[in-house]
């Protein structure tokens, strides 16, 4: 990489939030924020990246010099004094620079470990800079990289793909039994704001209908407002445990509201066969005994936190799987870059030599005199042959992928100064 | 080369695909169930091929012992579960189906006859019929049961609130209860037709309906088993034990079935 890549930045693990908020850059900031970076001296490419973990700035630079003037800049924009914020802050640099924001977008180094959002966040710092031309080729091609690499992680872990807290797990238990959520019904017990959380996301997961019973019908009809659904009077649930698929419990009330009887005759009238009953109350508002019934499954509270926990371990062990891939990517990437890197020297010492080569055989034909086309041809070939024989192991060494920055450039200058190239 | 080349070289891809299947509960990983995927694959290309040898060595469907029929009914089953795999993704299904089949093809390879040529007298398009809806319903059946299979298992995660190795390659409890409805409704009908034209060509040909032989005996019982499976499926009534009851007779009773096929 002719130029250095240089990330310099704090995240939830460096920095309170008190730093941290002093220093997060809005997304209607982001463009004045990436013009006023851009215009410092010595930056080819830059992006930002702000969320309520991180704040980040990635530059692409011919010099390290320019990380003194964005630490002064981050320190004159969180109003912080300068040995303050250096205590918070970390400064990584080339195959580090890579590693990091592949790890970042594929939510590795999230507070919850492959949280989705920062996919998205990650994407918004990229589109932004690239509305506001404050990104290089090399940044172009770590941000097109990075965001292909989160993917990747994504598809091929499964990362993501379990729920982190108690509604969350009511849904993908949901999802799990019923597979496709729309045209779904639910009735609601009581609300509780576990239970409200849960119906919303239920709501948002597709559930087409909520119906909500509470033992005051006004704050019923407020909450089936809110969810677009219909209030039914506590007497009359009955009737709805024979219709809804799924069935949420928080009620106050110190003993079971839903008993195995009710639940049986609700089964033998349903047209379906499953029944999920979600009980988020304490004392427990469902008989346990219900959970028996062939074709009705009863979480509660605690059942919820245990599916959250094991997620949680999961999640975890995919992290290993998602932290040997991103490995694997940032040495296809590093290894993609240094061979770019050398072709502009690759391809001026092959026209060197071509040239020295076409001038040389020219010379050698016009003092040979006539010769046939096939003599011509075989000159021809030798001549090319040796040069690609001389060219050959420079090359390699050019394309090097074990080099230091510092020993490559040093190569490259060594190969122009012996082959006389500009 | 010997005919059966091909036949031994299926058999050790579908063993390979098999285990690197059943590792893939373990570490979780679809890289890992795709390769096993490949070389059931590649064990199918091969099966394929040495299907066809008998073909074109005997001028007829190879479907006249038990080797052949067994592989053609392996054959079969593993064609369904591709089908069903491209259209709706459930790897957990290889599972049951891969060691099905590699079960199916090993009782080819352990029986060995020799590639049977068929009695002139049985040439006739009531007996092709029995046989080829027969096999193609078994094989529909068996996937079936993969499933009801599937979704049972699903059923007793979700109410233990324990995950299993599978949890995370099964579909939801309604996707495999819905897919296994259907592949047993269309399996049992095409078997059903195939057991009517078998009984049909029995009548004409020996003037009996059935002769009471194992094969017989043992796809009546089986017919009856699914018919009870289905029934449990249309009235929309769950019950898990009896679904596994019924389902694990269902595959015995087929098993001997298909077990009691000899040369025709």
């Amino acid at each position: 990489m002719s130029n250095a890549l240089v990330l310099i930045g704090l995240n939830h693990r460096t920095a309170p939030v008190e730093v941290r908020e002093r220093l997060d850059i809005a997304e209607a900031q982001y463009e004045g924020t990436l013009k006023d970076l851009k215009g410092m001296p010595g930056i080819d490419g830059v992006a930002v990246l702000s969320t309520c973990n991180r704040v980040e700035t990635v530059i692409s630079s011919p010099s390290e010099d320019v990380i003194e003037s964005i630490v002064n800049w981050l320190c004159d924009r969180g109003r912080v004094a300068r040995n303050e914020l250096e205590k918070h802050l970390y400064v990584l640099r080339y195959e580090d620079v890579i590693k990091h924001l592949f790890r970042v977008a594929s939510g590795l180094d999230s507070m919850v470990v492959g949280e989705p959002q920062i996919g998205g966040q990650v994407r918004a710092a990229f589109l932004a800079a690239q509305r506001c031309s404050s990104l290089d080729g090399l940044l172009e091609r770590l941000f097109e990289e990075t965001m292909r690499v989160a993917k990747k992680v994504r598809t091929e872990t499964g990362i993501g793909e379990h729920a982190v807290s108690v509604p969350y797990a009511a849904v993908e238990l949901a999802r799990k039994i019923f597979g496709e959520m729309r045209g779904l019904q639910a009735l609601l017990l009581g609300a509780g704001e576990i239970s409200e959380l849960t119906a919303e996301h239920l709501n948002k997961a597709g559930v087409t209908q909520i119906f909500v019973a509470n033992r005051s019908h006004d704050r019923a009809q407020e909450l089936a407002r809110r969810f677009d659904g219909q209030a039914v009077y506590f007497e009359d649930i009955e009737p709805h445990l024979a219709t809804c698929d799924i069935v949420i419990a928080s009620t106050s009330a110190p003993h079971f509201v839903i008993e195995p009887s009710q639940v049986e005759r609700a089964m033998r009238a349903r047209k379906t066969t499953t029944l999920f009953l979600i009980d988020l109350s304490v004392p427990r508002n469902i008989d346990p005994k219900v959970g028996k019934i062939d074709g009705a499954y009863l979480y509660n509270v605690d059942d919820l936190q245990q599916v959250v926990d094991s997620n949680r371990e999961l999640r975890t062990q995919k992290a290993g799987q998602a932290e040997a891939l991103v490995d694997r990517e940032v040495e296809t990437f590093r290894r993609r870059l240094l061979a770019q890197d050398a072709v502009p020297t690759i391809v001026e010492l092959q026209q060197a030599l071509e040239a020295i080569r076409a001038g040389e055989l020219e010379k050698c034909l016009r003092n040979l005199g006539p010769i046939t086309a096939q003599q011509r041809q075989t000159i021809e070939m030798l001549t090319t042959q040796m040069i690609n024989k001389i060219l050959h192991y420079p090359i390699l060494r050019l394309k090097e992928p074990t080099l230091a920055p510092q020993e490559r450039e040093s190569l490259r200058e060594t190969i122009r100064k012996i082959f006389g190239l500009r | 080369m010997s005919p059966n080349v091909t036949l031994y070289i299926a058999l050790g891809f579908y063993a390979a695909g098999t285990l690197v299947a059943l590792v893939s509960l373990f570490t979780r990983e679809l890289r890992t169930q795709h390769a096993g995927l490949v070389l059931m694959v590649t064990g199918w290309l091969s099966h394929t091929f040495w299907i066809g040898t008998i073909c074109a060595r005997t001028g007829h469907p190879p479907l006249t012992n038990l080797p052949e029929a067994a592989s053609f009914i392996a054959w079969t089953v593993f064609l369904a579960e591709m089908i069903l795999f491209f259209r709706y993704r459930v790897h957990a299904a290889s599972f049951f189906v891969y060691p099905l089949v590699l079960m199916l093809l090993t009782v080819s390879a352990v029986v060995r006859e020799p590639f049977a040529q068929m009695d002139p007298a049985l040439r006739s398009g009531l007996f092709t019929a029995h046989v080829l809806l027969s096999t193609v319903g078994v094989a529909a059946l068996l996937v079936g049961l993969a499933f009801t299979m599937l979704a049972f298992v699903q059923d007793r995660s979700l109410k233990s609130k324990q995950r299993g190795p599978l949890w995370e390659w099964i579909p939801s409890l309604n996707v495999c209860r819905t897919l296994s409805y259907r592949i047993l409704a269309v399996g049992f009908s095409i078997y059903t037709l195939g057991l009517l034209a078998g009984i049909l060509w029995s009548y004409r040909t020996t003037a009996a309906l059935i002769e009471g032989r194992t094969k017989q005996i043992g796809a009546i019982v089986a017919w009856v088993l699914f018919a009870m499976l289905l029934e449990l499926f249309i009235k929309g009534v769950y019950r898990a034990r009896r679904t596994l009851v019924i389902s694990a007779c269902a595959f015995v009773a087929t098993v001997i079935a298909i077990l009691g096929i000899h040369h025709v």
